[in-house]
């Protein structure tokens, strides 16, 4: 399964997402979803709750039917295959372990439905059991496990039938916040381990984040965006995901200028200036700028061509590693500011103090108005894509 | 506001224990201590005398191989009852797998309206219904000689059988009910994560669903032997107090007791027969207990 080569197989598509889309009634779910996760890949898919990407799931694993679409797991067409016959499996929110049985029986339960040897099965949970660290539970009752315990009995239960691809629903939100960062771990070094791909669903930011080889920002039933964690940090492509994504400084405003690969952006409270891009919007254009608050600073003072704005500090957070701090800008508007260095001239800044925010404009991005008709273009709401990408 | 809490709580607790208490001791404990007691007495002179006496135990346990045969009639009540529990739950558990699983969920509350709808009429007119039903010349065998089958005639009133489509129709709202509170609390995420593992439907009904269901068949299973076990009526009114099963034509102990309440002028001697039948029910109630319990330890 997890055969090292020197020379680097290309890549093998695990499974294939083609025009998914899925209507309850009048209500789109999902329009239109195409992905394509390759063999051994960690993806997560991210958005809000409501946003269709459990229905996507539960498509994959084929307990929902699908309005149109395709499904292709290793080349194969999977789209008419009932849910047992699929070579999926789906590891639930609530765990779903059955009640009636022990862990072993548990595991078991996928091993034992055709025909089998009973030494045969008995190895494989042993094996998989030594693998997830449930060992030494193996004749308990589920009702005696601890929350991480079910959950490495679910994980245990699913990967025993040796499945193509394992799919995740929240798993991990049942669980209390630090036995869900060790689980973190615990889980990406196993799917690391086996090579098999995982799609994992989740509305938690940091947990997409920290274990996914790439995830994908899901928004009204459509892919947002689809990318490395890394690309959707720092490039949302978006207004929704510069949104979601949270640490973000989001500014409206009209395009004054376009000169020396630089955007003149009026919005609020400054004129603030952008990396224009390949194809630059033309001169009067709305757009949405965004830069991340930890590329905003207080200090050291900005040198020429880098933007500058004023606003008073309303509000701080000490978080341990870092501080995040709350500014408002004299138009009213609300800027995040997130320093490394909590006991730096800016970490003891009092509150109501007026400060000099700085940024470069190489770090913002520009997104524009992305009118496609649908349901995001509500009155007074639009949509913004990334330029040049 | 805090002595209020603290004092209406354990008023509230008062209360709350109190009332079923007493309603238990009244309605419960105090006419089995009557039973328990008038069993012990002696009847002299066509007068009921207070004493501590086994010998109305001791002349039933005379007839219970001889004469009355009382040993006969409990076997008989323990057959009739047994298997009509064993097909009430063959009836009516299918009926709630189909409310649960296969009708949509704002349907559930109307069928199960329905299902309990026969409750509503009276028991007797209910037994009376089915008298016309099966009778020899009854709407059965009459439709089934229109249609031409004359040769196909059932003879079904005054048996055993009688007997238990009677207590089936009795019993069967009150098992929908149990059953479906039952069925319809089992985890549906159980049943596709078995699918997902690959179970069939019928894989999942027998390997999630079924032993799920276990406590609750017990249950109702034990409900309906017990229920049956003390059931005169339809024993009377469609089993004609003789009727017939595999066992010969063996009236059931319920009917014994109530012929001899009716003629007999020993009410303590009738007393200790229907503490026996108590006794019995009491056993039937462990035994399922019994099993219910070794379901939870025996874990599949």
């Amino acid at each position: 399964m997890n055969a090292v080569s020197d020379i680097a197989p290309p890549p093998q598509v695990d499974l294939e997402l083609r025009g998914i889309a899925k209507n309850f009634g009048d209500f789109v779910a999902l329009e239109a979803v195409d992905l394509s996760i390759e063999r051994g890949e960690f993806v997560a898919i991210m958005g809000p709750s409501g946003c269709g990407k459990t229905t996507l799931l539960r498509i994959v694993a084929g307990l929902e039917s699908m309005s149109s679409g395709r499904l292709l797991l290793r080349g194969q067409d999977i789209s008419a295959l009932p849910v047992h016959k699929r070579s999926t499996r789906l590891v639930w929110q609530n765990f779903a372990l059955f009640p009636h049985l022990n862990v072993r029986r548990n595991i078991a339960f996928g091993l034992t439905l055709g025909r089998h040897d009973k030494a045969a099965v008995k190895a494989k949970v042993d094996e998989i059991a030594e693998l997830v660290q449930l060992g030494q539970f193996l004749d308990r009752r589920v009702s005696q496990l601890s929350g991480g315990q079910k959950q490495r009995v679910a994980i245990a239960r699913a990967l025993v039938t040796e499945p193509e691809i394992l799919l995740l629903d929240e798993p991990l939100s049942a669980l209390d916040a630090h036995l869900r960062i060790r689980m973190q771990s615990e889980m990406k070094r196993l799917q690391q381990k086996l090579g098999l791909s995982f799609l994992y669903v989740t509305h938690n930011q940091s947990e997409a984040f920290s274990m996914a080889d790439r995830v994908v920002v899901m928004n009204k039933g459509r892919i947002e965006q689809f990318g490395s964690p890394e690309e959707i940090y720092t490039r949302p492509k978006t207004h929704f995901v510069a949104e979601f994504v949270g640490s973000n400084n989001i500014f409206d405003g009209k395009v004054v200028d376009v000169r020396d690969g630089l955007i003149m952006v009026q919005c609020a409270d400054a004129i603030i200036s952008a990396a224009s891009g390949e194809r630059p919007p033309g001169k009067g254009s709305t757009v949405s700028l965004v830069v991340q608050a930890d590329k905003v600073r207080g200090h050291p003072i900005g040198v020429a061509g880098e933007n500058s704005l004023s606003a008073v500090l309303s509000g701080r957070e000490f978080t341990g590693s870092q501080v995040i701090y709350y500014l408002e800008t004299t138009g009213g508007g609300e800027v995040k500011m997130v320093a490394q260095e909590p006991f730096s001239q800016t970490g003891r800044a009092a509150i109501n103090m007026a400060m000099q925010l700085y940024w470069s404009p190489a770090d913002t991005v520009v997104l524009r108005p992305n009118i496609v008709p649908g349901v995001e273009n509500m009155p007074g709401r639009r949509s913004y894509v990334a330029l040049g990408t | 506001m805090a002595e209020a809490a603290g004092g209406g709580f354990s008023a509230m607790k008062v209360v709350g224990i109190g009332v079923p208490l007493v309603y238990s001791l009244t309605f419960f404990a105090a006419p089995l201590v009557f039973l328990v007691v008038l069993g012990f007495w002696l009847v002299e002179d066509f007068q009921v005398v207070p004493a501590f006496s086994l010998e109305n135990y001791l002349d039933i346990a005379q007839h219970m191989f001889a004469k009355s045969n009382y040993a006969l009639a409990i076997v008989q009540s323990l057959w009739v009852s047994l298997s009509t529990a064993f097909f009430a739950v063959l009836a009516c558990y299918p009926m709630v797998l189909a409310i649960v699983y296969v009708a949509p969920r704002s349907r559930h509350r109307l069928l199960l309206m329905l299902a309990v709808a026969p409750f509503w009429s009276s028991y007797v007119l209910r037994l009376f219904s089915w008298q016309i039903l099966l009778a020899n010349k009854g709407i059965i065998n009459s439709g089934l000689a229109w249609a031409g089958f004359e040769n196909l005639q059932f003879h079904l009133l005054y048996t055993q059988i009688a007997t238990r489509i009677g207590l089936i129709h009795y019993l069967a709202p009150i098992l929908i009910v149990v059953l479906y509170v039952t069925v319809a609390n089992i985890d549906r995420d159980l049943i596709q994560a078995a699918r997902d593992l690959g179970a069939t439907r019928w894989q999942a009904f027998r390997r999630v669903i079924l032993p799920m269901s276990r406590t609750g068949l017990l249950v109702s299973a034990s409900f309906a032997a017990i229920v049956s076990f003390g059931d005169v009526l339809s024993g009377a009114l469609l089993g004609g107090g003789v009727g017939s099963s595999v066992l010969g034509s063996v009236p059931l102990f319920s009917n014994m007791i109530m012929s001899e309440y009716a003629s007999s002028t020993n009410l303590p001697r009738t007393s200790a027969l229907a503490m026996i039948l108590v006794l019995v029910m009491v056993l039937m109630l462990a035994g399922g207990a019994a099993l219910a319990e070794r379901g939870k330890v025996d874990v599949g």
